[in-house]
């Protein structure tokens, strides 16, 4: 019982508090309701902060630049359509929700796709912010009846109006409340099932590793300026709401204090959770309003800034954050699994039919052809001119000593480096400039030395959004990931959280996942790292049977595994291929044995 | 077009230019070395400009004024490291918003202090002439200034011990405290060295800015940028790109309105950045 509420929390309370505003809407005080409302606007403007920042992992400073632009322009709207048509709510949000994304898709577009760092972004967002603001200060301009003043303002802006014609009167400070509610939580819940839907999941995934996203396959440029788009369509609704509220705008809405407010509603109520914002800013606005003044005026800022202080020192999880750690203690934790968990075994039978599987959907196994590849970081030359194909049937080692290259010609195969000289074919394409996500959809199949796994999430969770990335269709994805699970012998882990595995098994979940997107070219940077000889033995006979039936390129250093592989074997040194054959007559020539011993004659 | 005219608004371009990199050193220093991005940059200059000209209001010389703001600045940094940002190593996005919450306690503080309008530190002002213009000696004094303030940084990051325990640890934390090198002491006077600059800026840019308690916004928004396009390297790098981006933007305002010259700049530096997203010096193999 506690635990199927903890699970659903985030709909039954949200549900309540609904209902219960709905419900007392009537017979509030007049004067109390109007402040209430904005506080619920407020919320709403957190809510689209903790979108990108809270799921989306980008801390955006742009919040109020799209909520002012969404005001002005629903308010522009507003009063041009109402004297005549009425129906306030009907012309502003709308097209306050649209001016939003168009703006957030915009500035989304420069940061994402030139793949900008993160604080470069959060920068950009805020210096945004302040360019409006000096902008809109001397910014003039009639636009039909609406009369946009510079530091002025834009006043006659109707109320909320939801009758239609022109005598349609405004609501009252009740009903407007009750409509501003009524508004949010739809906001609200469509959110909350968008962030649970699967582009939620894959919103989570670049979160806790853009990388590994993109190495599944996901464009996630396109992803992220769509989450960000939808962040602005958000904030906008919150202007144009926050227009007719006030019936009057002005620059001051894109000024420093106010945005400042945006991410303590966030911090107050807990980031990341949806819910927190709207806390948040009903804690900040009853604050504020028992202090006795606007929410961003007089004494209040100096308080709000030490409040961000104070968060930001000892409360990161804010109260809903906090709450639901002291819950967890009453409830199983889906980690224990991790703890218990034995030796992985491979189940063969069920790797053969799922390899058979990938194989009928995604075509023959390809090559992998490196022609010339030449990579330099300043003086170093990592890979230095090397031709190299690679084809199915017998797994491939790629062995040298430290520092000889061999991760680097991985990683310039896989586009995580751009190469500057030479060309990488994958089949029969080109891919030598294709971003990574286009090199994987292709058919490249990567595993970084690093496990990567996304930890936050469980492990079926992980091994869905890499079967999802492929499929594009949830129920085949979890079938996928199922199947994978089992062979796997995870199954009793699969609710548990993939940062409670151990190193070995998150290696693993990690091969598990490049399973999933069914490659036809499979890299893997020291698989056995971290695994005990039993494992390794294991994760042999794996290589072995996938070698059947795609490319596979190992980098290892472990010689009794490369030896098991029974494989080609290519030596690399500093940069360059130096041999080539099977493992035993490369443990009988000299040259080899000279580099890996580091005497004289070739070094 | 005449040459006269050509050569006052290069000149008065280079003189912004250098305010700005007088006013953004500080901000580069603290990034450059810690890591670091200090939202109330522009609140310390306040702070330092205000200090000044508490200075010279109960008596004291203005070029003595100067070392009270900078020694004034300093010490408060101090203590905000200590507090503050000691506490948040390693977390980015939570310095920024805590050195923001701070940034917005300082500006509330010198409105109750010191009100919204303050009086001028009265200084003459000198003029000279090319041909037919006439410029502001103390403006264009502020080319050698930037100059001098950039030559002083460098040799205190490379020829003192200081300078170079301070780049061992933001190079290589783990080595640097391997070796015995008390990292957190260092980086409390970097912090400290940071806002210092700030107020120096503040206190020297004085007779020509104001102190008022928004003004630190004026350099929130070009400093930042210049910082950030400047990315890992950031001394050469800010130097670089505040000469560029307040160069090319005083150039644009004389021409045009200064709000133009803002959305230049804002422009060019999503234009930067869309070229080299991890800021211009991402691949330099130099480190100062």
């Amino acid at each position: 019982m506690l635990e199927r509420l903890y699970y659903s929390s985030g709909l039954v309370f949200p549900a309540i508090a609904t209902a219960i505003a709905l419900a007392v809407s009537h017979s509030l005080d007049p004067y109390l309701a109007f402040v209430a409302t904005s506080w619920i606007i407020f919320g709403l403007l957190g809510l689209s902060l903790d979108i990108i920042w809270g799921r989306g992992g980008l801390l955006s400073l742009a919040q109020t630049a799209f909520y002012g632009l969404g005001g002005y322009f629903g308010a522009v709207i507003a009063i041009n359509m109402a004297s005549e048509w009425g129906m306030t709510l009907v012309w502003a949000v709308p097209s306050g929700a649209l001016f939003g994304a168009v703006v957030a898709a915009a500035l989304g577009y420069i940061i994402f796709f030139a793949r900008m760092g993160e604080l470069q972004s959060t920068i950009l967002s805020y210096t945004f912010t302040l360019l409006l603001w000096a902008v809109t200060q001397s910014f003039k301009i009639d636009i039909g009846k609406a009369a946009i003043g510079g530091d002025n303002g834009l006043s006659n802006i109707p109320g909320i109006v939801l009758g239609f014609g022109s005598k349609a009167e405004s609501l009252d400070p009740n009903q407007t409340f009750a409509t501003v509610v009524a508004i949010s939580a739809v906001i609200y819940f469509f959110t909350r099932w968008l962030m649970r839907s699967n582009f939620g999941k894959v919103v989570d995934c670049i979160r806790i590793d853009v990388e590994k996203t993109e190495l599944l396959g996901y464009d996630i440029r396109k992803i992220q300026v769509m989450n960000f788009a939808y962040s602005g369509a958000v904030a906008g609704v919150a202007g144009a709401l926050f227009a007719l509220w006030a019936n009057y705008l002005n620059p001051s809405l894109f000024s420093v204090p106010e945005a400042l407010l945006v991410p303590i509603y966030v911090l107050v109520g807990g980031l990341g959770t949806l819910a927190g914002p709207f806390l948040g800013a009903l804690a900040i606005g009853a604050l504020s309003f028992w202090l006795g003044g606007g929410a961003a005026s007089g004494q209040t800022t100096l308080i709000l800034g030490a409040i961000l202080i104070l968060l930001v020192l000892f409360l990161q999880n804010g109260i809903l954050g906090a709450l639901g750690q002291f819950w967890r203690q009453f409830i199983p934790d889906p980690n224990d699994a991790a703890r218990h968990a034995g030796a992985v075994k491979i189940d063969t039978e069920v790797l053969e039919t799922i390899l058979t599987d990938a194989a009928e959907q995604a075509g023959p196994a390809k090559e992998l052809d490196s022609n010339n590849l030449f990579k330099r970081f300043g003086g170093v030359i990592p890979v230095n001119d090397v031709s190299r194909e690679f084809a199915p049937g017998k797994p491939y080692a790629l062995i040298g000593p430290n520092g000889a290259g061999k991760s680097s010609y991985l990683k310039t195969c896989v586009g995580l480096y751009r190469p500057e000289g030479g060309s990488i074919k994958l089949g029969n394409d080109d891919v030598t400039k294709a971003p990574i996500f286009e090199r994987v959809r292709k058919g490249m199949g990567v595993k970084n030395q690093k496990p990567q796994v996304f930890g936050e999430n469980t492990v079926e969770q992980n091994l869905w959004s890499a079967a999802y990335a492929r499929t594009k269709e949830g129920q085949q994805a979890t079938a996928i990931s199922q199947k994978v699970l089992g062979m796997l012998g995870l199954e009793e882990q699969a609710n548990a959280q993939a940062s409670a595995l151990s190193h070995g098994q998150q290696q693993w979940l990690d091969i598990g996942m490049v399973l999933c997107l069914a490659p036809r070219v499979v890299l893997l940077d020291e698989p056995a790292a971290g695994m005990t000889n039993e494992e390794t033995r294991e994760l042999s006979l794996l290589v072995r049977t996938l070698a059947k039936h795609t490319t596979v390129v190992v980098v290892e250093h472990d010689m009794e595994f490369v030896r098991t592989l029974e494989g080609h074997v290519t030596v690399l040194h500093q940069g360059k291929l130096f041999a080539e054959g099977d493992i035993e007559t490369l443990r009988a020539n000299d040259a080899v044995l000279d580099i890996y011993l580091g005497r004289r004659e070739h070094v | 077009m005449e040459l006269d005219y050509l050569v006052t608004v290069l000149l008065s371009s280079l003189s912004s230019a250098s305010i700005l990199l007088i006013a953004t050193l500080g901000l580069a220093v603290v990034y450059g070395l810690m890591g670091v991005i200090n939202l109330a940059h522009g609140e310390f200059l306040m702070v330092g400009a205000y200090s000044a000209l508490t200075a010279t209001q109960i008596g004291i010389p203005y070029p003595l004024a100067i070392p009270v703001a900078v020694v004034t600045t300093m010490l408060i940094g101090a203590i905000v490291e200590l507090l503050i940002i000691r506490r948040l190593y390693g977390r980015l996005f939570d310095t920024m918003l805590a050195t923001w919450g701070l940034g917005m306690v300082f500006n509330q503080a010198a409105v109750l202090l010191f009100g919204t309008v303050s009086p001028g530190i009265g200084m003459p002002q000198y003029n000279f002439k090319i041909g037919g213009y006439s410029l502001a000696a103390y403006s264009i004094a502020m080319i050698l200034v930037a100059a001098v303030m950039l030559a002083f940084v460098y040799l205190l990051m490379t020829k003192t011990v200081y300078g170079m325990k301070a780049r061992a640890s933001i190079q290589e934390p783990k080595m640097a405290q391997a070796i015995g090198i008390d990292s957190s002491r260092v980086n409390t006077l970097t912090f400290a060295i940071g806002c210092g600059l700030a107020g120096f800026a503040g206190a020297i840019l004085l007779p020509i800015i104001p102190a008022t308690p928004s003004m630190g916004l004026f350099f929130a928004v070009k400093g930042f940028l210049t910082v950030v396009v400047a990315g890992p390297v950031a001394l050469t790098g800010s130097a670089l790109t505040a000469l560029g981006l307040g160069g090319g933007a005083s150039v644009t305002a004389s021409f045009m309105t200064s709000v133009v010259g803002d959305v230049f700049f804002f422009l060019v530096t999503a234009l930067l950045l869309w070229l080299y997203p991890m800021g211009i010096s991402a691949r330099w193999r130099r480190k100062l």
